[in-house]
């Protein structure tokens, strides 16, 4: 069941019983229309108030900031940039369980929901959004299985003519771990174990033809 | 409305390929109005068994009828009693009885999908290949996306799902039995697109069009270097024309959360069962990316 069955149910029933109406008696329909009556009493009003908490078009912006991607990414800063970009207003609170409270009013009171639900998903978007690495990292990985191809010999010719940052870089973008400690001699050590064993592992697995 | 099809696929088991159907679906239902399929080809009925209590799912698809299966037996036997309208579960229904999620579509598998390999060569022709699309293609117009759940092997109700596809997805954990494995079927869909490609017809060509990461870890750098080898792999599959030129590995990988695992008894999506977790929020974001790379291409 959901809300448009639900809707969909009623509606037959009221043009059942609208056709039906002034022929039906007796104590069981009667005793079983009050207590209907009773159950729709209950639900106009939950469904009232819940409606008047969420006016068209509030629907995705309280979807949104109920959101895991609000969770990660909404946070004060953000809150104040959006208040001012939708309503030209200042946020006053300075916390954001607060900052939220008054995103939200100040959003309903301007009938603003429509803006401020495509500013939050557009920033949820950008903050989503991770570097690729660009082609200095691909151009790295490139280099980094270039050296995991080489003999020992051809290895410790070519190292040698890359500076300690240069080296340093290449092991950054290989997921190479170092410290600030981390000697030449020794991310020079990690960047051929490295390496070997990507080119090792990245030369595919042959289907014989 | 035109779908874009999908099909999640790696025949390496326990690498996300359900966890990933439901999920992403149900985020871009729920966070981007998107309408989602979720097809099932798998026998052990994963993706049905997330998002139905399982009394649910043995009534709608008992005898296999209502289910994938059914397609599948109806081109074995010559009959024709998969009805798609009957056989779709609309929503995920929560503990309150009430339906959430509308815009999720689920066509549920039964286990009888077990018995259909051995059954289906009997059907010889390459069309054998395509009798999933003859079935919903029409149906797939009124939808966003089209997932396929595909069981871990490249058999023929695989097959079904990787020629009707715009493009395929490969679920992937971060070490190296999955980097091996991902090579051989990198290469065995090249081989399917050079063999079957234009004798199976319909205009497309398989091809992989995207990896995820599963089962994450933030600990040490061991997922950082087995993904580094990934991607220096993926790069020079590129340029040899094993998977699509714009292929990527999409962001950010999925880290382990209990929560998501516990969601499956629960029989929701992480996105409904719990919003907070790090599995909703990676799985928030990794839908951005996925709309990103997805609805702008052709």
């Amino acid at each position: 069941m959901n809300y448009l069955d639900l809707s969909t149910r009623l509606t037959n029933l009221a043009e059942k019983l609208s056709k039906q109406a002034t022929k039906i008696e007796g104590n069981d329909a009667a005793k079983s229309a009050m207590k209907l009556v009773t159950e729709l009493d209950r639900f106009e009003a939950v469904l009232d108030s819940y409606l008047a908490s969420r006016k068209s078009g509030e629907f995705f912006l309280e979807t949104l900031l109920r959101s895991p991607s609000a969770k990660r990414h909404l946070s004060l800063d953000l809150l104040k940039k959006g208040l001012r970009e939708i309503c030209g207003k200042r946020l006053k609170a300075e916390e954001f369980g607060p900052a939220k409270l008054e995103f939200v009013e100040t959003i309903h009171a301007q009938d603003k929901s429509a803006a401020a639900a495509k500013f939050l998903k557009h920033a949820f978007a950008e903050a989503a959004s991770v570097e690729s690495g660009g082609k200095d990292k691909a151009a790295l990985q490139q280099e980094f299985i270039q050296l995991g191809r080489l003999n020992e010999e051809e290895f410790a010719k070519t190292i040698a003519k890359r500076t300690f940052g240069e080296l340093r870089r290449l092991a950054g973008s290989n997921a190479v771990r170092f410290t600030d400690k981390t000697t030449k001699p020794r991310l020079i050590q990690v960047i051929r174990r490295f390496s070997v064993r990507a080119a090792i592992n990245a030369t595919p697995i042959h289907l014989s033809r | 409305m035109s779908a874009k099809i999908l099909a999640f696929i790696n025949f390496k088991g326990g690498v996300g390929k359900t966890a990933s159907v439901v999920n992403l679906g149900a985020t871009l239902a729920k966070l981007h109005e998107k309408k989602v399929l979720i097809v099932d080809l798998d026998p052990q009925s994963n993706s049905s068994l997330w998002l139905m209590r399982p009394d649910h799912w043995r009534d709608h698809v008992a005898k296999g009828r209502r289910s994938t299966y059914q397609i599948f037996d109806d081109a074995i036997q010559g009959k024709s009693r998969f009805n798609f309208e009957e056989s779709l579960v609309k929503g995920v229904v929560t503990w309150t009885g009430f339906v959430e999620l509308p815009r999720l579509h689920l066509l549920p598998a039964s286990v009888e999908l077990l018995r259909i390999e051995d059954r289906i060569h009997e059907l010889r022709a390459p069309s054998v290949y395509r009798l999933v699309e003859h079935a919903i293609a029409e149906h797939a117009k009124a939808y966003d996306f089209v997932f396929f759940d595909c069981p871990p092997n490249l058999y023929s109700t695989t097959k079904n799902a990787i020629f009707f596809a715009d493009h395929c997805i490969v679920p992937y954990v971060p070490d190296y039995l999955s980097l091996s494995g991902f090579q051989v079927l990198a290469e065995y869909i090249t081989e399917m697109r050079e063999r079957y490609g234009d004798s199976i017809g319909g205009g497309k060509r398989p091809n992989i069009g995207a990896l995820l990461v599963s089962h994450y870890r933030q600990t040490g750098n061991v997922f950082r270097l087995a993904i580094n080898e990934l991607e220096i792999e993926l790069a020079s599959f590129r340029d040899q024309g094993f998977v699509d030129g714009d292929a990527a590995l999409l962001e950010p990988y999925v880290r382990h959360c209990v929560r998501v695992a516990e969601s499956t008894s629960e029989h929701l999506p992480v996105v409904l069962y719990a919003p907070g977790s790090i599995g909703a929020q990676d799985y928030s974001d990794l839908a951005q990316h996925f709309l990103n790379h997805f609805q702008n291409r052709r």
